[in-house]
């Protein structure tokens, strides 16, 4: 039985900006859809049309049904109740200060009687649980709990659909995880049709029934997802999507056999070994070759905690970053990496130890003076560093204060390629254009030291690997990059030397390849599934290459 | 352990009234004293006792304070001590400041106790049952003015760590203020859109909303409403027959011993303490139960260790 | 925090304190002061301290006052008395001679106190403003005029005749009638 049904969908907004043209699709009772495609490619604007309350205003054209009946007709009480929907940022969406009463805010909203809702509500948290949580606040919660309470007070109501945007753009790795096994978890043992759009593919590729692949609006193909893997690389070889897909799809993508595509890392590694030969590389000898390059920024033993008594957050960290490197810090949700960028940045000290740029205290610096040609440090959240109307008022602000001609900043929008948004609002942008337009503003500081804080979050694959490819353009001109992540695929993708920082401390360093080539789990997807043939091997494009020049015999494989 | 704090929150509202409101329309300085231990023994069982000694201490000088401050002013009174400069310091007016220092520290006490016991969601559960959207209102209004601040000292690191606003002369920084302020107001608007759309798709704004029940009416709030009510009615029919009147000015009369008015304060003293009395029977029932079991529980099977019982 | 307030209560006790200047005195010492005797060159005047008023209007009086003892019978606070009159006294330094040296209860505000820029009596023998109604208070006549300002300005002459009455109707009821200041 269908449950949501698109006849030839299409939908332009009010200044003509035609998102979605010509979509058909049925979406049966009980299916995982997955929705993918590039930032702008109109997957958002889709997912809201299906959910009455928060259609856009604009031209639409095409019927969508559900359950049979056209979506305009849909009782408002049957479309707040039954077509649940979860979106990006849990913070946006929270309603009121305590965790029982936003479960019970739906069902409220709804009428619902005392009884009727104390066990729906009772119900839900208890499938979730939620018992030790029911009666906190919101904002004790952490982002991954936040965005899990959002979907128990969806599911309290006891939708037929439930629909996530994009719902753990705002996570960090393991509460992704947590919340995508929620979600996987409903649809199978309760049979919950599940729409849900992602740019981490990796995890939800496997979990769906179909993928759908938009691009440009337009519907590019609806298949399961080994199909979809398979047809994708027939179709459209260079298209950018496949940078997002799972390190599996991207491997079996680049080489030329006629086999399944794998979905998991499981699966991949089953893959590689049934058509690969090992290739026991040499065991390169312990990178010893002393680097010749000036230390530029330096941590000595710094500890640090926020009040006296407070535990510490940094337990003499030692590191040193010399001019040129990509350094990347990598490390857990909450373990103390943006505190070490603050310290390392100079807005925090530390309370033993010292923290030298380019030899020098911190402190020592005349005021502001640290900022200038000097250090930057790019926040986790791009939006904080807006502060005017346009992209190009808020760059502007910084050319004055450096007496740099207007053509600089001309130059620097060229380099990052956001020519395109300088005269708009810095909030109209998506992820990833906020995040360079940031880096423009940090950039035209001219540091020789940029820091970057998760600098990945909430953008989409396409937009993370151009954002290594600045990172490796502006090394090549000889700025200095430390970057603290949770991104492992980005870390391996860009820094050329990275640390494991946990319980303090920085615990290990490294070249990537070595680095996560001894790290067993905290590597990436491509490494744990080529590492049984090529140990060094840490990105999707290393592996691929090594395959192709170890293929099997053809009867091996056969056999 | 907050046995009294579980009670329904209707039933502790009419509660709180119940005690303030008898002693505040009265000049019966025995009804202030009355009131302020049942504040000061509930206040000694919800807090630690160095806190509570400390408070004692700043209140103490307070209410000396306010006891010393009042002769200066008012200089009514048949029983003059002294004359200063030409005006009569009288011990009425000493023993009246004295009375509205207890007054004052007593209706302090009630209030932190009040704070204590009625936790937001009490409130605003009971602002709920009569006014839904402004209940709703506060709130949101909770959780957005904290989530304001945070963003605007989030903006503010942003940058002062790319040096800007954070150096120069007040008028810069107040300015770089101001600038960070309207950046995150408008920030915050962005995000009320958002809000308001999730509002909307959880079906707010549909007839006939209803409400969680976070509290529900228990027998236990049935007697303790019960108690509050003989009791209170006792002191207001009492106070209402004239018989707990007492003045000050010019002369005072005598606290009254009528038996009439000893049962006012009996009432009265059994309603103020009630908190009291409550959490402290809570406490010692708490305290038998666990004796019990760990009497039975090295009585009965000594060879497993570890808690049997789980509370 | 708890400091600062105590500390602030503290400071405001102690400015009240010096402003005020502080003259302490004991009962016996303040009362003797002022005994004078009559000689036939001394210029006199003539008080009287009244509550009549307060008679016909007994419902309407603080039930704390209801006795004997704060109203007189016959409504008379002080009789009729001569004074020595020292040049310049006002009507104020008559009366605060008059109830000392007769141990009569007596509360003012200071001429810097209130916006008449005069002494304001509040209250004689423990009858205040505002205890026998809402239009109660004190009120003076000269040779049995209402003088319209205040009594620490009203400068008195050889052999006038002060009466201070105690109204309960804004003066009407005692042949007076002048809405604003009393006295």
């Amino acid at each position: 039985m269908d449950v949501l049904e698109l006849e030839h969908v299409s939908f332009a907004y009010p200044g003509g900006q035609q998102a979605l043209e010509d979509i058909s699709l049925q979406i049966r009772q009980g299916e995982f859809l997955v929705v993918c495609g590039q930032s702008g490619c109109g997957k958002t604007t889709l997912l809201k049309m299906l959910k009455p309350e928060l259609t856009p205003h604009g031209q639409r054209q095409g019927v969508i049904r559900f359950a049979g009946q056209p979506l305009e007709a849909l009782p408002p009480r049957v479309s707040a109740g039954e077509i649940g929907f979860v979106g990006q940022n849990p913070n946006t969406q929270t309603l009121t200060h305590k965790v029982w009463h936003e479960l019970a805010f739906g069902l409220e909203s709804l009428g619902c009687p005392s009884d009727v809702m104390r066990r729906q509500v009772a119900e839900t948290a208890s499938f979730f649980g939620m018992q030790t949580w029911f009666r906190r606040e919101v904002k004790e919660l952490s982002g991954g709990q936040k965005q899990l309470l959002q979907l128990a007070s969806v599911l309290v109501m006891r939708p037929r659909v439930l629909i996530l945007d994009e719902p753990t753009a705002q996570l960090g790795p393991i509460a992704a995880s947590e919340f995508l096994a929620s979600v996987y978890k409903l649809n199978r043992e309760l049979g919950l049709t599940v729409i849900l759009t992602e740019h981490r593919l990796e995890e939800v590729f496997p979990m769906a029934d179909r993928v759908l692949m938009l691009d440009h609006g337009r519907k590019l193909l609806l298949e399961a997802p080994a199909e979809a893997g398979r047809r994708l690389r027939s179709t459209a070889p260079d298209h950018p999507m496949l940078a997002a897909l799972p390190s599996a799809v991207r491997i079996y993508q680049e080489l030329d056999t006629a086999d399944v595509c794998p979905l998991t890392v499981k699966e991949g590694k089953e893959f590689l070994s049934r058509h690969f030969l090992p290739y026991g590389e040499p065991e390169a000898p312990a990178q010893s070759i002393t680097d010749e390059r000036p230390v530029i920024l330096e941590a000595k033993e710094a500890w640090f905690r926020y009040q006296r008594d407070l535990p510490d957050v940094l337990r003499g960290v030692s590191l040193q970053v010399r001019q040129g490197e990509i350094f990347a810090i990598l490390g857990g949700n909450g373990s103390g990496k943006t505190t070490l960028l603050h310290l390392l940045a100079g807005p925090r000290e530390p309370y033993r130890g010292k923290v030298l740029v380019e030899g020098q205290k911190t402190r020592s610096f005349a005021k502001g003076s640290l900022y200038r040609r000097r250090l930057a440090l790019l926040p986790q959240d791009p939006q904080t560093v807006f502060l005017k109307k346009t992209v190009r008022e808020d760059l502007r602000e910084i050319t004055r204060l450096m007496g740099t001609p207007e053509s600089e900043l001309e130059a620097m929008a060229e380099k990052l390629g956001i020519h395109g948004l300088l005269d708009r609002h810095p909030y109209d942008l998506s992820g990833g254009e906020q995040q360079k337009a940031a880096l423009a503003k940090v950039l035209l500081l001219q540091p020789r030291i940029l820091l970057l804080d998760e600098p990945t979050k909430g953008i989409d694959p396409g937009a993370k690997e151009q954002l290594a490819r600045i990172l490796l353009e502006l090394q090549q001109e000889g700025l200095t990059t430390v970057l603290v992540t949770h991104d492992v695929e980005f870390a391996a993708l860009s820094a050329s030397r990275c640390a494991l920082f946990f319980d303090g401390e920085v615990v290990s360093q490294d070249a990537p390849a070595a680095f996560f080539a001894q790290n067993h789990f905290y590597t990436t997807a491509a490494s744990r599934m080529a590492r049984h043939l090529y140990p060094q091997a840490v990105t999707c494009h290393q592996v691929s290459q090594l395959c192709r020049s170890h293929p099997k015999k053809r009867e091996e494989a056969t056999a | 352990m907050d046995t009294f704090a579980s009670y329904h929150p209707a039933a502790l509202l009419g509660y709180f009234m119940a005690v303030l409101l008898p002693a505040m329309f009265s000049a019966n300085p025995a009804l202030h004293l009355l009131v302020l231990l049942g504040g000061l023994a509930f206040w000694a069982l919800l807090v630690p006792g160095r806190t509570f000694a400390g408070d004692l201490a700043f209140y103490t000088l307070l209410s000396l304070m306010i006891a010393v401050t009042n002769p200066l002013f008012s200089h009514n009174g048949v029983t003059p001590l002294f004359f200063l400069n030409g005006n009569p310091v009288t011990l009425e007016a000493v023993w009246y400041g004295v009375d509205m220092a207890v007054m004052l520290v007593a209706v302090l006490y009630w209030c932190k106790c009040f704070h204590r016991v009625m936790s937001d969601d009490k409130l605003l559960f009971l602002l709920a049952g009569t006014a839904s959207s402004l209940s709703l209102l506060i709130s949101s209004a909770i959780r957005f003015v904290p989530e304001l601040k945070e963003r605007i000292a989030r903006v503010h690191q942003a940058q002062k760590a790319m040096g800007l606003y954070s150096s120069g002369s007040y008028v810069d920084r107040l300015l770089g203020g101001l600038r960070v302020f309207s950046a995150v107001l408008s920030w915050s608007l962005e995000c009320a859109v958002e809000t308001g759309q999730a509002m909307k798709g959880r079906g707010y704004g549909l007839k006939g909303r209803s409400h969680y029940a976070l509290f529900r009416l228990r027998p236990r709030d049935g007697w303790f409403a019960a108690v509050t009510l003989c009791m209170a009615a006792a002191v207001v029919t009492v106070m209402a027959r004239g018989a707990l009147t007492h003045d000050f000015y010019p002369k005072m009369t005598g606290l009254s011993a009528a038996p009439e008015a000893l049962l006012g304060y009996a009432a009265y003293g059994v309603l103020a303490a009630l908190p009291f009395l409550l959490e402290a029977a809570g406490r010692c029932r708490w305290h038998l139960l666990l004796r019990r079991c760990a009497r039975q529980d090295t009585g009965g099977e000594p060879g497993k260790d570890g808690v049997r019982w789980t509370y | 925090m708890k400091k600062d307030i105590l500390a602030v209560c503290f400071v405001v006790l102690l400015i009240a304190v010096l402003l005020g200047g502080t003259e302490i005195q004991s009962v016996e010492e303040y009362y003797r002061t002022h005994a004078e005797e009559i000689t036939p060159q001394s210029e006199t005047v003539r008080i009287s301290i009244r509550c009549d008023t307060i008679l016909d209007n007994w419902d309407d009086l603080t039930p704390a006052l209801q006795s004997e003892e704060f109203v007189p019978q016959d409504g008379v606070i002080l009789p009729e008395t001569e004074l020595v009159l020292h040049e310049g006294d006002t009507v104020f330094d008559v009366l605060e001679r008059a109830v000392r040296s007769n141990r009569i209860q007596m509360e003012y505000q200071g001429a810097d106190e209130n916006s008449f820029g005069s002494v304001y009596v509040q209250g004689i023998h423990y009858l205040y403003e505002f205890s026998c109604g809402p239009l109660s208070g004190w009120m003076y006549r000269v040779n049995g005029e209402f003088p319209n300002y205040g009594c620490s300005k009203y400068v008195l002459a050889d052999g006038d005749v002060v009466e201070w009455v105690y109204t309960c109707d804004l003066g009407k009821d005692v042949g007076g009638g002048w809405l604003g200041g009393r006295q």
